[in-house]
C-alpha cells in the first residue's frame, strides 16, 4: 500500500506536482491514509477552529460547529445545516438573457437562454464561483451531495464521529 | 458439467445452468455461489498467471483482427473489442477498445439461452452467431457482435465475443449511425441472434444479405471475418491453456475472477467514495421540426431533462437512478437497457475499475433503475436507438461527475473528472470519388476534448467515453474513403469548458468536396440549444451547441487565382465564421443535425466537436497557463480577459501576463459578483411566479410535462421545491 508525504499530497490536491509524479501516483494502489492527510492540509489552510468532516468542494466543506455540523466556506462564510442545500443560501447570478450568456459565450457559442440559462452560485462572503448550473428555465437547483456521514466514519473510516450538540 | 446439442430434457442444459446461476447469485450474494476465492488462496501465482493470459490472448486478438478489416473506423481508431465469456455468458478478461460492448455480448449471450437456441438453431462447435439487435444486445445498429462457442470435447465451455462498430448499416440516412431512423424500420440491416456461420465459416447466404443490402458491404463482410478471425484465435489459445491447467481448474478460476472483480468493485467504491445520495442533471436539444425527411409523427423538437441520481449504500453498492428523464420518441436517439449497460460498463472500467480484474463482477456489483417507457427503456421494441449516444453519453459523463463528488471529498482529486461529452458524428454517402455509390462514418469524432480532472485540465482532443483508445485518425486515410478533401482540422478556441483547469478542447475540421456530383450529409449526437454537459466545482459547461457551415458555389479555383485567403476553419470571431468573411458564395447555417440539401464539387463544409467541462472558478487558473492557451490558440485573447480575468500583453508575438493588473482585475470580479448576484431565496420568489405561470417556451413546458407524466417522484419534488398546488402540471 502507498504512503505519501504530506507535502506530495499538497501539490497534488493543488495541480502542483509533476506530471510524471502525478501519473505514478495515480496507476499505484491508492494510499489508505490520503483522507487524514488531507484533511489536515485543508485544516491548516482555514482561519477559523471548527473540525472539517468532509469537503464537499474546492471551498467549501462540512464543519463540526457550535451549531451543529454546518457547510462552510474558506472564507468562514456559513450556508447552515449540511442537510440542506446550501446554494439556497448563496448568491446567485443567473445568466438567461442572449447578452449576459455572450458574455462569456459570445456569438455562435451561445445556448439558447428561452432552453437553458446559467446559474452562477456565489459565495456572500468572499465572491467565489463556488458551482456553476446549466438547466433550462424553471428546472429546481440540484442538491449536489448528502453524505451519509455516520455510515462513512463509523463503518468506512471506522473513526469516531463527534457527536451533534 | 454443462452440455449442449442434446436433448432439452438433458438435466443439465445450459439454460438450467444459466438459471441455477442467477439463483445462487440471488440467494448467496456472491457470484454463482462463490464464497471462497480458494484458487486465488490455494496457488496465487497460478491464479494470477492465468488472468494474465487470458488478456494477452484477448488483446493480441484484437490487435491481429484490427489488420484483416477494411474499415478505417477498425484499422485506424480501434473500433473493435474482443472478450471471453463464461459458458453462462458472464465476462471474464476483456481487450481495450469498445469496452462498452463486454456486458451487450453478454446480454446477446443469455438472450441466446434463454430463447432455447440450445434445441434450435442449436449451439454446435464451430458456428458463428451475430446479433445488432439492441433489444437483444448492443448499442446501435452498427455494433455488430459476433460470438463463438467454445468447447471442450463435448462440453461447451465458454464463449469468446467480437464486436466491431459498423460504417455503413443501409439505413434511411447512410453511414452507421442513421440519424433519420424515427422506427427501427428505417435503421438498416438487422441481424437477431442469427446463427450467421458453421464450421468457422460464415455462411454464403449470410454474406449475400450483406452485399445486398449495404451500401459499402466491404466494411461489414471484412469485419465480420477480423472478429470471426479474433474469436477462433482466442477460442483456439483458450483450449491449449485448459490442456496445459485442466479443465476443472480453467472453470473454477475464471469464475473466481468474476467473483473477485465484483469484491473488488464495491471495495474500490468503499475505498474512494462516500456514502450517501449525489444528484446531478444533463440536458439534451434536439432541433428538427421542418426538416427534409423527418416523417409526421417525429415533426418536432425535442428537449430531453437527464436527471440523475446516484445512492452509494453503506456495503459500496452504487445504485443509479434516471427517474424523472423523459419517454422515448419518434427519433434514433432512445437507448435500450442493454446499451445503458454498456455505458455503465466502460465508465466504470475506466473511472473506478481500472486494474485488478475487469470483467463482469464489476456490473454485479452496481444496479440501475431504468424507468420503463423513458428512453432509457422504451416499452416497445420498435423504437429506434441509431443515436442512442446523443443521451447516452451526456448521462453517463453526469454520472462520472457524480463519482468524482465523492472522489473529491475523500481527497483523490487526481481521480476527479468532469466527465465524457458527446462527440459530434458525420455520417455520408452519396456517389464517392471513385464513381460508385458509397457509405461511411467518418470516424475522426474519437478524440473530442475531454471534462478536466480535479488538478489539471482535460485533455486536448484526445479522448471520447466510448473508446478509450481515443484516436482520430490521419487525415490521409479519411481522405481515401470519402469524396472531400480536407482544408483544415484545428483546434476550435475556447471549446474547452471555463474553469481553474479548463477542460479538453476539441477541433473543427473544414472539408472542399471534391469529385462528387452528390454527397449527403447527415450528422447526429450534438445537442442544440442546451449544453448538453457541466462544468464541477465553478466550473463551466463546455460550449457543445455546434452549428454547421456549408459553402455553395464556392469558385475556389477563382479564389486561388486570385491569390485570396481560403478558409481552414470557422476562425476565432464568434460571431461571423472564416466561411462566412472569406468565400464568395453562398454560406447555409444549420442548426441541429445536418439533414439538408446534397453537396457537390467545389462546396465547402465544416463540422466542430465537443470540448470537456471545466472545473473551479475560472478566475482562480493560473495565469500563465491562460497566457500559454492564448499563445497556443486554446483560449482568445478576449476570453482570457472576460472570462479568466487574465490581463495579457502582446508584443513580437509573445504573449505574458501583467500580473498586477491581472490580481486587480480579479479581486475586482469577485467585488462584482458580490453586487450583481442576489440571495438565491429571492431569485426564487421572482422565478417561482415564472413557473407557476408557465411562461416557458413550448420545449421546455413539454419537458417538464412529460418527466412529470413519467415520474410521480420527479413531480411531487417540482411541486415540492416551488411550493406550487397538488394538481399543478404542465
Amino acid at each position: 500500500m502507498a504512503t505519501y508525504d504530506e507535502g506530495v499530497i499538497r501539490d497534488l490536491i493543488d495541480g502542483q506536482l509533476p506530471w510524471p509524479t502525478t501519473k505514478a501516483i495515480m496507476s499505484r494502489y491508492k494510499d489508505d491514509g490520503r483522507f487524514g492527510t488531507y484533511l489536515s492540509i485543508l485544516q491548516d489552510r482555514v482561519s477559523w477552529s471548527e473540525r472539517i468532516l468532509l469537503p464537499l468542494g474546492e471551498h467549501i466543506y462540512i464543519v463540526q460547529g457550535e451549531n451543529g455540523r454546518t457547510v462552510k466556506c474558506d472564507c468562514g462564510y456559513e450556508f447552515g445545516d449540511y442537510r440542506e442545500n446550501w446554494k439556497l443560501n448563496s448568491l446567485v447570478h443567473v445568466r438567461d438573457t442572449r447578452e449576459d450568456i455572450e458574455e462569456i459565450y459570445p456569438g455562435r457559442q451561445a445556448c439558447d437562454p428561452d432552453w437553458m440559462e446559467i446559474r452562477e452560485f456565489i459565495c456572500p462572503g468572499c465572491g467565489t464561483l463556488l458551482e456553476a448550473e446549466a438547466a433550462p428555465p424553471g428546472f429546481p437547483i440540484v442538491f449536489d451531495f448528502l453524505p451519509d456521514l455516520e455510515t462513512f466514519y463509523r463503518e468506512w473510516l471506522r473513526q469516531p464521529l463527534p457527536e451533534e450538540p | 458439467m454443462v452440455v449442449v446439442s442434446k436433448a432439452e430434457s438433458e438435466p443439465t442444459a445450459l439454460k438450467d445452468r444459466l438459471l441455477e446461476s442467477e439463483r445462487s447469485f440471488r440467494e448467496s450474494g456472491y457470484y454463482d455461489g462463490i464464497s471462497d476465492l480458494r484458487s486465488r488462496k490455494s496457488d496465487p501465482l497460478k491464479y494470477e498467471s492465468l488472468h494474465t493470459k487470458l488478456r494477452s490472448v484477448v488483446v493480441s486478438a484484437r490487435e491481429m483482427a484490427r489488420r484483416i478489416s477494411a474499415s478505417p473506423g477498425v484499422r485506424e481508431v480501434g473500433e473493435m473489442v474482443v472478450a471471453l465469456y463464461t459458458p453462462e455468458g458472464d465476462a471474464i478478461s476483456l481487450s481495450t477498445g469498445i469496452m462498452v460492448h463486454v456486458h451487450t455480448a453478454s446480454r446477446f449471450i443469455k438472450w441466446m439461452i434463454r430463447n432455447g437456441y440450445e434445441a434450435s438453431p442449436g449451439i454446435r462447435p464451430g458456428d458463428v452467431f451475430a446479433n445488432n439487435d439492441a433489444f437483444i444486445g448492443t448499442v446501435q445498429v452498427p455494433d455488430v457482435i459476433d460470438v463463438v462457442p467454445i468447447f471442450h470435447e463435448e462440453e461447451l465451455v465458454g464463449w469468446v465475443g467480437a464486436v466491431c462498430h459498423e460504417l455503413e448499416v443501409g439505413g434511411v440516412t447512410l453511414g452507421g449511425d442513421v440519424a433519420l431512423a424515427q422506427e427501427r424500420f428505417a435503421e438498416g440491416l438487422f441481424v437477431c441472434a442469427e446463427k450467421v456461420g458453421e464450421n468457422d465459416e460464415l455462411r454464403r447466404d449470410y454474406q449475400i444479405r450483406c452485399e445486398r443490402n449495404l451500401r459499402m458491404p466491404i466494411y461489414w463482410i471484412l469485419d465480420e471475418k477480423a472478429k470471426v478471425s479474433a474469436c477462433i484465435e482466442v477460442r483456439e489459445q483458450v483450449k491449449a491453456l485448459i490442456d496445459q491447467i485442466g479443465l476443472d481448474y480453467y472453470k473454477r478460476a475464471t469464475k473466481e475472477f468474476i467473483e473477485e472483480g465484483r469484491r473488488a468493485q464495491l471495495a474500490r467504491v468503499r475505498q474512494l467514495m462516500v456514502p450517501g445520495r449525489y444528484r446531478g442533471h444533463t440536458f439534451y436539444g434536439h432541433v428538427v421540426e421542418g426538416k427534409q425527411g423527418v416523417l409526421p409523427m417525429g415533426n418536432r423538437n425535442f428537449l430531453y431533462a437527464i436527471p440523475f441520481e446516484l445512492q452509494v449504500s453503506g456495503d459500496g453498492r452504487p445504485h443509479l437512478d434516471f427517474d424523472g428523464t423523459g419517454s422515448w420518441g419518434y427519433h434514433s436517439m432512445n437507448c435500450t437497457p442493454a446499451g445503458m449497460d454498456g455505458g455503465l460498463f466502460v465508465t466504470l472500467t475506466q473511472h473506478m475499475n481500472f486494474d485488478g480484474k475487469v470483467n463482469d463482477g464489476v456490473w454485479l456489483a452496481t444496479d440501475m433503475n431504468l424507468p420503463e417507457g423513458t428512453w432509457t427503456n422504451p416499452d416497445h421494441h420498435t423504437a429506434a436507438t441509431a443515436t442512442s449516444w446523443a443521451l447516452l453519453l451526456p448521462a453517463f459523463g453526469c454520472f462520472q461527475r457524480l463519482l468524482s463528488r465523492g472522489f473529491l471529498a475523500r481527497g483523490y482529486k487526481e481521480e476527479v473528472f468532469v466527465g465524457q461529452v458527446n462527440s459530434p458524428m458525420i455520417e455520408m454517402g452519396g456517389q464517392s470519388q471513385y464513381g460508385g455509390i458509397f457509405g461511411m462514418a467518418l470516424f475522426e469524432c474519437a478524440a473530442a476534448g475531454s471534462g478536466a480532472l480535479g488538478i489539471k485540465d482535460g485533455l486536448d482532443t484526445a479522448y471520447v467515453g466510448w473508446n478509450p483508445e481515443s484516436d482520430m485518425g490521419n487525415i490521409e486515410i479519411w481522405e481515401l474513403g470519402m469524396p472531400m478533401v480536407y482544408l483544415g482540422r484545428s483546434i476550435t478556441p475556447n471549446s474547452g469548458g471555463y474553469g481553474r483547469f479548463r477542460g479538453g478542447n476539441s477541433f473543427t475540421s473544414l472539408w472542399l468536396v471534391h469529385r462528387t456530383p452528390q454527397l449527403i450529409i447527415a450528422t447526429s449526437e450534438h445537442s442544440s440549444r442546451v449544453f448538453d454537459n457541466a462544468g464541477m466545482c465553478g466550473g463551466y459547461p463546455a460550449p457543445t451547441v455546434q452549428l454547421h457551415y456549408a459553402a455553395h458555389d464556392v469558385q475556389l479555383e477563382e479564389m486561388i487565382d486570385q491569390r485570396k485567403p481560403l478558409p481552414h476553419s470557422l476562425g476565432i470571431d464568434p460571431t461571423i465564421t472564416d466561411m462566412e468573411s472569406l468565400v464568395m458564395g453562398r454560406v447555409r447555417e444549420v442548426e441541429g443535425p445536418y439533414l439538408a440539401e446534397p453537396l457537390e464539387e467545389g462546396d465547402l463544409f465544416a463540422h466542430s466537436y465537443n470540448g470537456g467541462g471545466g472545473y473551479g472558478d475560472p478566475i482562480e487558473r493560473d495565469p500563465a497557463s491562460v497566457a500559454r492557451d492564448v499563445e497556443n490558440g486554446y483560449v482568445t485573447p478576449d476570453t482570457a480577459e472576460s472570462v479568466y480575468a487574465t490581463l495579457l500583453n502582446h508584443e513580437e508575438g509573445v504573449w505574458s501576463v501583467d500580473a498586477e493588473a491581472t490580481g486587480e482585475r480579479r479581486e475586482a470580479i469577485r467585488k462584482a459578483r458580490l453586487g450583481k448576484a442576489v440571495p438565491v431565496r429571492r431569485w426564487l420568489e421572482h422565478e417561482r411566479e415564472r413557473v407557476a405561470r408557465k411562461n416557458l417556451v413550448d420545449e421546455v413546458r413539454e419537458m417538464y410535462r412529460d418527466s412529470m407524466r413519467m415520474s410521480p417522484r420527479f413531480a411531487d419534488e417540482f411541486r415540492e421545491f416551488w411550493n406550487l398546488a397538488e394538481d399543478f402540471e404542465f
